[in-house]
Parts: structure tokens; C-alpha cells; sequence
């Protein structure tokens, strides 16, 4: 049983890393069916990744530190970027180490928008992280989600910087 | 009521006259906006360039009444402004009899008069509408008020003067509901539709969001977060009290109820994805009306309860979508912008207002129910948003970020005459109540709206 799920975990680590290193493959894609959806629109003009700074999670030390990682958004958009996924692979090596740990995933967005969207929106980031957490091998029994769309922002400000930080899957132990 | 509707006919027939004069003269002066295209209708929806004159005279006194004629008046006044309809302009009070006057055709002249009623806090109010040009009575009325409810009293004339004159009642007795912010907290508010009286509603120290009417108008739907979770709960507004109503696992939001009250449209996420759901009032029954993996949410209903529009972002960004009330015939409806979001459909049924985003702004759209003819009616202003009609379809109220922190706004419904409601702490998410439905709702509903504390 143990063993069994050991490998699972392993097999889909290695998918995950076969998708991240294809460049413009379908980690890019939005969870939609429909599959000629236009690019989401990012504020920023560079057009392709890497990502905003501000979005990137610290840089790995060697002394390998783990603890519980938020993955971050572009706007109105809910698509795993390569950084959140790396975030997430953390989330998941962390609950696999504390296997007792049971988490929340609290979806966030930035200010801009109605209440009714932005709630809508935190909870399509939520289940995107929770998504991927159980695809990585964490049972759906240790992890729950909500939404509080742009109802409690990390950041008050109202320029790019406090957006970025704002749109996020935030990942807190229960 | 049948003898007066001659009369009727003929004001309304002056007041269509007046306003295609109005017009014709704005589309000859001005280099006809493209707008004017669509507002060639005579009827009576506010706007900034098709006014009727009002003389407001002084209001009489009779006994000692002290300061009520000044301040019943200027109750009386702001009313007449904000209904969208008139311009007001002060006179002294006719007197004798009204004699018709041909060269003041489609003008309103407007009398009042306080009396003292049988004991010391009784007072009576006897207003009178008059059709200049003719020199007809159009609203001869008294009202027996304390000076406890002069306020109310007042909306209540200028309401009658609006029947009286247009058909269509105005909705100076109506009240808006909205979301303040304090600290963390959000709380659900409510205030007169002139911004008066602004009362806390909800206590729960929590997140409460998404405030909307029921049809009866003594009950306020609400998403809250005192749970931990974002449920709906009702606001019982003639007891101070709120329960319970959908606690699904995820979001239970965006509430918007059916014209009969017998069904709560509003966003669920128990299948893993915001869905919009119908739920009976009575909590017996749910129905899903959308199906795929998508943003769906934020219904409101036709007011023939026969269709729903909503907010739904299938084709990558939110956009305005319709459907039938059984969830059928989904189609696409906004046919301009990235980003459209926050639908309502218009009392009358004719029309359709959002919130659309350009160029990274929010500004408020009035389009045709069938999606043609979008126009933009705030800009320039900050970020405008949460448009909500009022239920003579003559105004519009919606938050809107332009003077800093987000406050509530009314503008009539072609964006003209901008009015400030709120003030201090943030506020946003206004939704208009419906006209009060009898005498005996409105005092439980003032009763019971001071809320607990």
C-alpha cells in the first residue's frame, strides 16, 4: 500500500517535471474545455514568462527549508503558473514529511472586480492548488478549501506590486 | 381613479410634448450625441436633458407648526430633484384659486401646507400638484403625519405627485441596502434612498457581502462568512433577526430573488465549481441551471421571471450570458469588451445594465435586453461598478471609487446628475429595495430596521 503510492508519487513528480520542461505545453492552458482560448490577459506588458518578480516564491537555499508555500496567480486567471506549481511540489514534500498536518487553501484575489466574481474566482484557485496537491499523492481528506475572493488582501495597496501578492492560493496548516 | 385618467392622459401627453421640445432643441444646439438615438422615446425615464419644470412654492404654515413648512419643504424639494423628472425652481405660493396659464404649458407648480392637527404633535399636510398651462388640480392630498414622520410623509407626497402627473410612481419611500467596511469587518447597511438614515443591519463582526431585496421588501438575502464558511443567509428586517438559508459546502453567493419570491437564484460550488443554482424560498428545492467548469454567477432575474442574466467567463473572461429560467437557451449577450460582469436586468424589462472593464477602468453600461446598443454611462470618474436599478427604472445607484475610498452614488439612468449617498467608512455593493407594498410593511420595516443594539 505504502509502497504503492511511493511510486505513484514518483511517477507523477516526473510527469509534473516532463510538462514543466516543455515549454508552452499544456501547463499553460486554462482548465476550460473549450481550446482556443485567447492568453489571460496579464497587467503587465512583457509578453511572455518568466513571471513578475514579485510573484516568484524565495529561491531554494541548499540547506533545503521546508514549510508551507502560497501559489500565486495572474489576473483573472485560476491556471497553475510554473512558480505555483513549484510552490506546490514544496506544499506537497512538506505534507508528505508531516503526514499528520491537515491544510486549508485559501483562494485570494486582487481588489479589481465585483465581490461576486473575485469569491468565484478565489474558490477556482483554491481547487486548482488543491488539484494539484492530490495529484501530487495528498489524500483529499487533508486538504480543504475557501474562498474569500478580495475580501481580505494581504497587500492594501492598489498598484501591481499589492495585486500580485494578492492573487493567491494561500496554503495554511489547520 | 377613472375620472382623473383624462386628466392624466393630457399632463402625460404636455410632459411628452415638452420633452421631445427638450429634445429636438438638445439635438439642434448640441451635435446630437449618439446616444439621443436610443432616448427618442417619450417617456418618463430621468434624464439630464428632457426635464419638466416644477415651481416649488413656499410651504404655507397654519398654527403653530414652528419650522415643519421650511423642513417638510426641503425634504420635499431634494425629492423633486432627485427623481430625475424635474427641474425645481422656488416661488411664493399661489394666491386664490390656480388660473391656466398657456404660456407656461408643461409646467408643474407644486403648493403645501402645514396645519396643527388635534393635540400638540398631530400635524396635517395638505399638498397640491397643478398643471400651469391649464390650471387644473392634478394631486390634491392630506396627510396626517407627527414630526416623527415628516420625512417619510414628504417621500410619500412627492411619490403621489410623480403618479399623479407621470403614471408612475417614483421611489422616494425606497430604501438601498449596501456593505460598509470597518477594520476587517464588512457589514450589511441600509439607508433612506436619499441617503438618509444610514443604520447598521447585521452585527456579526464577520464578513457579510452581496445584500439583495426580496420582492416584499422586509427581507435582505446576504452571503456571511460568520461560519467560517460563505453562506447565504436572510435577514428578517421586521424582527432584527437573520437564519440560515443555503450552508453548502463552498460558496453559496451572488443571491438574487425570483418576482414572486418563490425562488433564490445564487452561486453554489458543491459540484467543485461556482455553478447558478435556483433555490425555493421555502429551502425545499434546488435546481442547477448551469453546467461545465467554468466562472457561473451573479443571476439576476427578468422581471417576468422568465429569463436570467448572469455573469459567466466560458469564453475566457467574464462576460455577460442569458438563459432561460429552467437553464435553458445560454447565449452570449455583451457584444463589446474583455471584461463585463455584474448584470441586472431593468424593472421594465427593456433594459440591461453591467459593469465593463476597459483600459484597466470599471465604468457602468445601460444596454438593450437583447445586448444591442451598449452605452457607457459614467466616466472619467475613478472605478464605477455594482450598478442596481431603482424600481422606477429612472435611476441607477452603483459604487464608485471617484473620490477616493468606494462610496455609494445614484445618477439617473443615462448617467446624468451624480449624487454622493454615503460617506466615511467604504461602502459598496448597493442593491435598491423595492417600493414599499403597504403602509403596515413599511412601520414593521422601520420597526425592525434599527436592528438589535
Amino acid at each position: 500500500m505504502r509502497l504503492t503510492t511511493r511510486m505513484s508519487f514518483a511517477t507523477l513528480f516526473g510527469l509534473a517535471l516532463v510538462l514543466a520542461l516543455a515549454p508552452g505545453c499544456a501547463s499553460r492552458k486554462r482548465v476550460t474545455p473549450e481550446a482556443n482560448v485567447p492568453p489571460p490577459e496579464t497587467e503587465s506588458t512583457a509578453p511572455a514568462p518568466p513571471e513578475k518578480e514579485e510573484a516568484q516564491p524565495p529561491v531554494e537555499t541548499s540547506t533545503e527549508r521546508l514549510a508551507l508555500q502560497d501559489a500565486f496567480f495572474d489576473f483573472d486567471d485560476y491556471s497553475l503558473r510554473q512558480d505555483a506549481k513549484s510552490a506546490l511540489e514544496k506544499d506537497g514534500k512538506y505534507l508528505e514529511k508531516n503526514s499528520r498536518t491537515r491544510i486549508v487553501i485559501e483562494g485570494h484575489c486582487d481588489e479589481r472586480g465585483s465581490v461576486e466574481y473575485n469569491l468565484a474566482l478565489g474558490e477556482k484557485r483554491a481547487r486548482a492548488a488543491k488539484d494539484y496537491l492530490v495529484s501530487y499523492g495528498i489524500p483529499t481528506s487533508r486538504l480543504t478549501t475557501i474562498s474569500y475572493g478580495k475580501e481580505r488582501p494581504f497587500e492594501t495597496g492598489h498598484d501591481e506590486d499589492a495585486w500580485a501578492k494578492n492573487r493567491r492560493a494561500h496554503v495554511v496548516s489547520k | 381613479m377613472p375620472s382623473s385618467s383624462s386628466k392624466r392622459g393630457r399632463l402625460l401627453w404636455l410632459y411628452a410634448a415638452t420633452t421631445l421640445l427638450a429634445l429636438l432643441s438638445s439635438a439642434i444646439f448640441h451635435s446630437a450625441p449618439s446616444r439621443a438615438q436610443t432616448e427618442v422615446k417619450l417617456d418618463t425615464k430621468a434624464s439630464g436633458t428632457m426635464k419638466t419644470p416644477l415651481m416649488l412654492a413656499r410651504f404655507r404654515a397654519d398654527g403653530p407648526v414652528g419650522s415643519l413648512p421650511s423642513q417638510g419643504r426641503a425634504i420635499a424639494r431634494k425629492d423633486f430633484e432627485l427623481s430625475g423628472v424635474f427641474n425645481v425652481g422656488d416661488v411664493e405660493p399661489l394666491e386664490g384659486k390656480p388660473v391656466a396659464d398657456p404660456t407656461l404649458t408643461g409646467t408643474v407648480r407644486v403648493e403645501g401646507k402645514v396645519e396643527q392637527g388635534q393635540s400638540a404633535s398631530f400635524f396635517q399636510f395638505r399638498g397640491q400638484a397643478i398643471d400651469v398651462g391649464t390650471g387644473e388640480i392634478a394631486l390634491d392630498r392630506t396627510y396626517p403625519f407627527t414630526d416623527a414622520s415628516l420625512r417619510e410623509t414628504m417621500h410619500r407626497f412627492v411619490d403621489d405627485v410623480l403618479e399623479a402627473l407621470t403614471g408612475e410612481r417614483g421611489v422616494a419611500e425606497t430604501k438601498i441596502a449596501y456593505v460598509q467596511q470597518n477594520g476587517r469587518e464588512k457589514e450589511i447597511w441600509m439607508m433612506d434612498y436619499d441617503g438618509e438614515n444610514p443604520r447598521q443591519v447585521t452585527h456579526d463582526r464577520s464578513l457579510s457581502l452581496s445584500p439583495t431585496w426580496a420582492p416584499w421588501g422586509t427581507e435582505i438575502a446576504f452571503t456571511t462568512f460568520k461560519r467560517g464558511n460563505p453562506d447565504l443567509y436572510l435577514f428578517d428586517l421586521t424582527r432584527g433577526a437573520s437564519y440560515p438559508f443555503s450552508t453548502r459546502p463552498g460558496l453559496n453567493t451572488a443571491p438574487c430573488y425570483s418576482p414572486d419570491g418563490k425562488w433564490i437564484a445564487l452561486t453554489l460550488s458543491r459540484d467543485g465549481n461556482s455553478e447558478v443554482y435556483l433555490v425555493s424560498r421555502d429551502a425545499q428545492s434546488a435546481k442547477r441551471l448551469t453546467r461545465n467548469t467554468v466562472i457561473d454567477t451573479s443571476p439576476s432575474f427578468s422581471p417576468t421571471g422568465r429569463e436570467i442574466v448572469f455573469t459567466s467567463n466560458r469564453t475566457g473572461s467574464p462576460q455577460v450570458f442569458v438563459m432561460d429560467a429552467e437553464g435553458l437557451n445560454q447565449r452570449l449577450l455583451t457584444i463589446e469588451g474583455s471584461y463585463n460582469d455584474s448584470p441586472q436586468w431593468s424593472p421594465k424589462g427593456d433594459k440591461i445594465t453591467y459593469a465593463a472593464r476597459h483600459d484597466g477602468i470599471f465604468d457602468v453600461i445601460v444596454m438593450d435586453a437583447n445586448g444591442n446598443n451598449p452605452i457607457q454611462i459614467t466616466s472619467n470618474a475613478g472605478h464605477n461598478e455594482n450598478p442596481h436599478w431603482s424600481a422606477d427604472g429612472r435611476k441607477i445607484v452603483f459604487s464608485s471609487s471617484r473620490e477616493g475610498k468606494r462610496q455609494i452614488f445614484v445618477m439617473n439612468a443615462d448617467g446624468s446628475d451624480v449624487v454622493r449617498l454615503t460617506q466615511g467608512s467604504e461602502s459598496f455593493n448597493p442593491s435598491w429595495g423595492p417600493r414599499p407594498k403597504s403602509r403596515l410593511t413599511v412601520r414593521g420595516e422601520a420597526s425592525g430596521g434599527k436592528g438589535p443594539g
